[in-house]
C-alpha cells in the first residue's frame, strides 16, 4: 500500500472514501485498516462505518462457507474408478465399498 | 465518484496487517491422510479411496461455487482426483495436502472455463457484469444493517446469484483464502483487478443480502433442489 496515494484523512470526503475502500481493505483480512486516521473519519461519517461495518460482515460470514455443504453423486467415483482401470488395467481397482 | 479539490497525499505510513493465521491456515492434517498419501504413491487403490473419501465434499464445492453448474462440477471434481491420482508423485508436503488439491482444482476449472472461451485474460473486460449487475453506491442508507443478520443459506445463494467474474474472485479470496497475488497469477490479472472484483463482489452480496427473498424458479435454492444436488449437513 506504501506505493498508492491516499487522500488527506482531514480532507476526505465519502466520495473519496469510496474510491480507495478497496486499499482500505487490502490488507487481506476482510477487515479494514486500523489507522487511527482512517477510524477517526469513520466515526465522523457514519453512513461509511455501516458500510464498512456491513463488507466486513460479509467477508467474515465468507469463512463459514470453506466447510464443504455439497456432496457429488455416486457416479463421479465410479467413473473413476473405471477411468483408473483403464489406464491401470493390471491393478486392483480402488475399493468402491470405502467410499 | 469525485475526488477534485482533495489535497492528494502520500500515505506515510499505513499499518500494515498481515493476513490473519486462522484465515489462511484452514487446512490441518487429517488423520490418516498422510499415510493415504504415502500409499497411493505407491499405487494403493485402497489409499487412492480413502483420499477421495477424505476431500471429495470439499472439492465438489469448491468446482460447484466456481462454475455454478451440477453436471460441470461433478466432470471437474472427477478430473480433479484422476488428476491428483495420476500426480500425487509430485506431491512434496510443501503445503497441505488439501491446499496443494484446492489449487490444482483451480487451475483445473480455470482452465475448462477457457476452453470453453472464457478469456480469463482480463477479467474487467470479458466477464465483468453488466450495468444491472453493478453494484449500487448506496452506502448512505443507514436503516437497513447487515451485521448479525447473514446466514450462511442466505450468503450461499447470494454468492450463486454473482456474475461468473465477481463470483471466481470473491470464492477464491474470502472462501478459500488465495491472496490477491495469487489469484492475480491463476487468472493472469492485476492484483489490483483482483481487489477491484473482490471489492465489487462483495458490494453486490450486501446489495442482495439486503434484498427481501425472491421466491421463484430462478432461486438458486429452487435450482439447486431441482437439480437433485445433495446438500450435506455440516
Amino acid at each position: 500500500m506504501t506505493d498508492i496515494e491516499f487522500p488527506d484523512f482531514d480532507t476526505m470526503t465519502p466520495a473519496d472514501f469510496e474510491k480507495y475502500l478497496p486499499e482500505f481493505f487490502a490488507n487481506g483480512t476482510g477487515s479494514v485498516s486500523t489507522d487511527p486516521r482512517l477510524q477517526t473519519f469513520l466515526k465522523n461519517n457514519p453512513d461509511c462505518a455501516a458500510l464498512v461495518r456491513d463488507l466486513e460482515t460479509i467477508a467474515e460470514h465468507a469463512k463459514s462457507l470453506f466447510e464443504p455443504t455439497y456432496e457429488p453423486s455416486d457416479a463421479v467415483w465410479s467413473n473413476i474408478q473405471s477411468k483408473l482401470k483403464q489406464e491401470h488395467p493390471n491393478d486392483d481397482p480402488p475399493n468402491s465399498q470405502a467410499i | 465518484m469525485e475526488s477534485q479539490g482533495i489535497k492528494m497525499t502520500q500515505m506515510p505510513q499505513m499499518p500494515q496487517t498481515k493476513p490473519a493465521p486462522a484465515l489462511f491456515k484452514r487446512n490441518p492434517p487429517i488423520a490418516g491422510e498422510a499415510e493415504a498419501i504415502e500409499s497411493a504413491k505407491n499405487g494403493d487403490a485402497e489409499a487412492f479411496s480413502k483420499l477421495y473419501a477424505l476431500h471429495k465434499r470439499r472439492v465438489y464445492t469448491l468446482c460447484l461455487r466456481m462454475l455454478g453448474n451440477v453436471s460441470e462440477a461433478e466432470d471437474m471434481t472427477q478430473e480433479a482426483f484422476l488428476h491428483l491420482f495420476r500426480k500425487i508423485g509430485s506431491f512434496r508436503g510443501e503445503s497441505a495436502f488439501s491446499t496443494w488439491l484446492h489449487r490444482l482444482t483451480v487451475n483445473l476449472v480455470l482452465m475448462h472455463l477457457r476452453k470453453k472461451g472464457l478469456n480469463l485474460v482480463s477479467l474487467e473486460e470479458t466477464i465483468n457484469p453488466s450495468d444491472e449487475d453493478t453494484p449500487k453506491r448506496d452506502f448512505g442508507s443507514r436503516d437497513i444493517h447487515l451485521t448479525g443478520s447473514v446466514d450462511r443459506v442466505a450468503l450461499e445463494r447470494a454468492v450463486a446469484l454473482l456474475p461468473p467474474g465477481y463470483r471466481m474472485v470473491f470464492v477464491l479470496h474470502d472462501v478459500e483464502g488465495f491472496e490477491h497475488n495469487e489469484i492475480a497469477t491463476m487468472l493472469e490479472c492485476s492484483t489490483g483487478n483482483s481487489k477491484s472484483q473482490l471489492h465489487k463482489a462483495r458490494l453486490k452480496l450486501r446489495e442482495l443480502l439486503r434484498q427481501p427473498e425472491q421466491p421463484g424458479p430462478s432461486g438458486t435454492q429452487q435450482s439447486v433442489q431441482a437439480s437433485g444436488l445433495k446438500e450435506v449437513a455440516v
